[in-house]
């Protein structure tokens, strides 16, 4: 970089009572004055992270608190930065799959199935129809894995400790049939330019049905655990509002704009696979506010096991990949294909210069998006307050940092 | 989901804004000066054009210098617009973080990555690597292992 | 027996009760968590894991005595004892049977708050002395809250003392000997509802369970006050805590639930024999209910808690007083 600002750990230990000047805001709007009287009420500065058994991965929270209160925050990324756009551009075209597993760990058929849409829209590849059934099956039961994740730590975070492992059971279940099918619990590497790797396993459609009759009184189980709880409803209520102007501004995409009862979900709005023949509906909140976010994304979990379901009663005929050369010679250009990842919008701008490697891929993530409201939402409430916000934003550091 | 280029036309010209507009299969894309990014960019949020939401901001390495891509959106009308923008290595372009605040992150990493830097930016510190780090890795000219060399470990 | 020697075996005793009380009720704890959690607990070390906390302690025992450079010499090193002398004074009180306690005091309901209410100040000592942000900001929360939270505690208790008319605890149990109408024990829950369960809240809170337990909030703070404590005087404010467990619902049940009686068996040599056991199976019935609390519930964000306690608790408690005494005094003219 040419400035000589270093990184904020560079700049060596932070004192309670050492640092003077007050961190810096994005926008410098968010100041309250210090303390009224003449007694002059000393700021901590603290970390929260990069370890640090809330923050969702390793990131990096400077926080400056007058008390409870937090003052200003600042996040620091990078911790988890690989150099995952650069080191696309000496992978082929179905190696790069296996880099962007690791973006959104979370959620890896989601960031795969971008990649393959913006290589196939390049070549002007068909997908057939059973491939594009695969995708969506396995996108929508990578959603609910990444939701009732996203439930399980955000029910940790408010302290309540029995839903995280609550969560993982259901978890667990969706996780051995993305195993059964892709050959592996989360790096997937299925789905491919031109379909898939390989068509669904004998049994799946049984061990899904076992799955769809007994979710329903689990995800009950959480609604009283949590949604209709009355510690967590003053915990989340009110807390972390972001209005739809700010949302925008920021460029949030997924839950959190939905949350603010912004109708935008690509899945509807852009249909890719086979969302287009599915029949369900978009949950949206009103407030923009933590349990807003937490509430549209547990009835995003229903939708999903509805899609799920229809997807089961019709299995399409075909070939689950279409006939694609060995080495993928993309005519030069760009391109730029969206998915609705359980982030928000993921998309991959792909620049091919027509040889076997990518020029450029750039991966928008929306957890990059989300995070960066954080500066601004955690200012003027608690920490506690701070906890809960970031962890409705449902942000994988995978992705941020790349 | 494209806009017209004959309405990109007219609200950049509204911006006092040369640009040249070309479909392809990217979508509608409009290459102006880095210089007047700032004020294009406020036009387009403003005016007619309303667009609100910036979806993503980045740089393209060209090999002769850095090209910048905006990607706008009118979440409305379901419309999306590309801007592009030419800056030398090393060169300059104006901040648009109080038209769209979303970049706040996204110029701190293509300046880093890129070895370029943002006027008016609030906070212009390194974002994704650690100080060891001085070249900007995304250029091309930073060397990385060739296809041939990552089959062969 | 010489007065001394007997003082000292009754240290001994107390001592010995209090870690055999804090290695069952971890093993206890971690037992019923995991089944609530659906997951196992402790199940390698011994049958069915019941060694797993001794095997803790010796790991405990052996661990480097760290402290960290920064922290205050002598106030991090008696941090840990503020924190669980007090509590194993509180043993002092508890009577498992007419004949089995440690000491007979005439104000034993005052003596054992009064000892309670400097745990606070141990753990605010303990937050400040280890020199570490996080720890601080754990050590004003929790000294907040427990500060907070005495005054209902010592209200609720108000009425059973008006009832039993006396601050000896002896003589509130065997108020409660008795039956009404041939079968409800005179047990104090019942004239005393309210009041039980402004106690029960109180002491939920002052031992720093869930959902009061912000300030050793695990997924904000790790382990707040004693973010910097290791080996054995981690050991000692852990062990403090289950310790304040085991005295809140010992007091409890000794004024709500009648203590050591079994209904309809009081003043016989059977009920004599089997004191202890009856108070015992009372007390972790109790410890029981206060770990399920624990491991269902979120966690009461600090302001909540706080606002909670002055805005409603208190005023709630006041008012029961006076209800209660205007009601005790209408019944008995």
């Amino acid at each position: 970089m040419t400035d000589d600002r270093l990184r904020v750990t560079s700049e060596g230990p932070i004192v309670a009572e050492g640092r003077r000047e007050p961190l810096l805001l994005p926008r410098g709007l968010r100041r309250v004055p210090r303390g009224v009287d003449e007694l002059a009420t000393e700021h901590l500065i603290v970390n929260m992270g990069p370890q640090h058994p809330s923050t969702h991965g390793v990131l990096h929270i400077l926080l400056e608190l007058d008390g409870e209160t937090v003052m200003a925050a600042e996040a620091s990324l990078g911790y988890l930065h690989r150099g995952i756009e650069k080191l696309a551009e000496s992978r082929r075209h179905h190696q790069v799959g296996t880099l962007l597993d690791r973006a959104d760990y979370v959620s890896g058929i989601h960031t795969e199935l971008a990649y393959a849409m913006a290589v196939e829209r390049l070549m002007e590849i068909e997908v057939p129809e059973k491939a594009q059934w695969l995708r969506t099956l396995m996108a929508e039961i990578n959603r609910i894995a990444s939701h009732v994740l996203f439930v399980g730590t955000f029910g940790m975070d408010t302290g309540s400790m029995p839903t995280f492992l609550y969560t993982m059971r259901e978890r667990e279940a969706l996780v051995d049939i993305l195993e059964a099918v892709t050959g592996s619990r989360m790096m997937f590497n299925y789905v491919r330019p031109g379909g898939v790797t390989g068509d669904l396993p004998g049994g799946i459609i049984e061990k899904l049905e076992t799955f769809l009759s007994t979710v329903d009184t689990y995800l009950d189980e959480y609604d009283v655990l949590l949604t209709d709880n009355e510690i967590f409803g003053p915990r989340t209520k009110g807390v972390g509002v972001i209005d739809r102007t700010t949302a925008i501004a920021f460029g949030m995409t997924g839950a959190p704009l939905r949350a603010t009862g912004m109708d935008w979900d690509v899945r509807k709005v852009r249909p890719y696979a086979a969302y287009a023949q599915l029949d369900f509906d978009v949950p949206l909140g009103s407030q923009g506010d933590c349990f807003d976010r937490y509430v549209v994304k547990t009835a995003e979990i229903r939708q999903s096991l509805e899609m799920i379901r229809q997807l089961i009663a019709g299995v399409p005929e075909g070939e689950y990949t279409a006939k694609v050369p060995r080495v993928l010679r993309p005519p030069a250009g760009e391109v730029y294909t969206a998915v609705e990842s359980p982030r928000g919008e993921l998309g991959i701008h792909l620049v091919s210069d027509g040889s076997d490697l990518p020029y450029r891929m750039r991966l928008r993530s929306p957890a990059y998006y989300n995070l960066a409201v954080v500066d601004e939402a955690l200012a003027g409430g608690l920490i506690a307050d701070a906890v809960v916000t970031l962890g409705s934003l449902d942000i994988v550091l995978g992705e941020i940092d790349r | 989901m494209l806009p017209a280029e004959a309405d990109v036309s007219r609200w950049l010209a509204a911006a006092g804004a040369s640009a040249e507009v070309t479909t392809s299969i990217l979508g509608v894309m409009a290459r102006i000066e880095a210089a007047r990014a700032a004020d294009v960019l406020a036009t387009l949020r403003d005016g007619e054009g309303r667009f609100d939401m910036l979806v993503d901001l980045f740089a393209i390495d060209t090999g002769e210098g850095i090209d910048l891509r905006y990607h706008l959106r009118a979440l409305e009308r379901d419309e999306d617009l590309y801007l592009a923008a030419y800056v030398d290595y090393d060169g300059e372009a104006p901040s648009a973080w109080r038209c769209y605040p979303a970049v706040l992150y996204a110029e701190r990493e293509a300046a880093e990555m890129f070895g370029m830097s943002f006027v008016g930016h609030p906070n212009p510190k390194r974002l994704l690597t650690t100080d060891e780090v001085q070249a900007p890795l995304l250029r091309k000219s930073t060397p990385i292992r060739t296809w041939e060399e990552t089959r062969r470990d | 027996m010489s007065p001394l020697l007997v003082i000292v075996l009754r240290t001994l005793a107390g001592l010995g009760l209090l870690l055999l009380n804090g290695v069952v009720l971890i093993y206890m704890l971690r037992k019923v968590l995991a089944h609530l959690h659906l997951r196992i607990g402790p199940n390698r070390v011994g049958p069915w894991g019941v060694f797993q906390t001794s095997m803790d302690v010796v790991k405990l025992l052996t661990k480097e005595d760290f402290r960290p450079a920064t922290a205050d010499k002598w106030l991090f090193r008696l941090a840990p004892l503020l924190i669980f002398v007090p509590s194993f004074m509180a043993y002092l009180v508890i009577g498992f049977s007419p004949t089995w306690h440690f000491a007979n005091l005439d104000t034993g309901v005052l003596f054992v708050f009064a000892v309670l209410s400097f745990v606070p100040i141990g753990i605010m000592m303990a937050g400040w002395a280890s020199n570490s942000k996080w720890s601080l900001i754990g050590g004003m929360r929790a000294a907040g809250q427990q500060i907070a939270y005495e005054v209902p505690l010592l209200l609720s208790v108000l009425g059973v003392v008006m009832l039993a008319g006396s601050l000896d605890l002896k003589v509130i149990v065997e108020s409660q000997a008795g039956l009404w109408l041939g079968f409800l024990p005179k047990w104090f829950i019942l004239p005393q509802f309210l009041g039980f369960w402004l106690f029960a809240i109180a002491a939920l809170a002052e031992s720093n369970q869930t959902p009061f337990d912000m300030s050793e909030a695990e997924s904000e703070l790790v382990t707040g006050f004693a973010n910097e404590y290791s080996g054995m005087r981690f050991g000692f404010m852990f062990l403090a805590e289950f310790s304040n467990l085991f005295v809140s619902c010992a007091v409890g049940t000794t004024l709500f639930f009648g203590g050591w009686l079994l209904p309809g068996l009081e003043h016989n040599a059977v009920a004599l024999a089997l004191g202890p056991i009856v108070f015992m199976v009372k007390v972790y019935l109790g410890i029981f209910c206060m770990m399920w609390i624990r491991g269902t519930l979120p966690r009461i964000r600090i302001d909540q808690m706080l606002s909670f306690a002055w805005k409603a608790l208190i005023p709630l408690s006041l008012a029961w007083v006076v209800i209660f005494a205007v009601i005790l005094k209408a019944v008995r003219a």
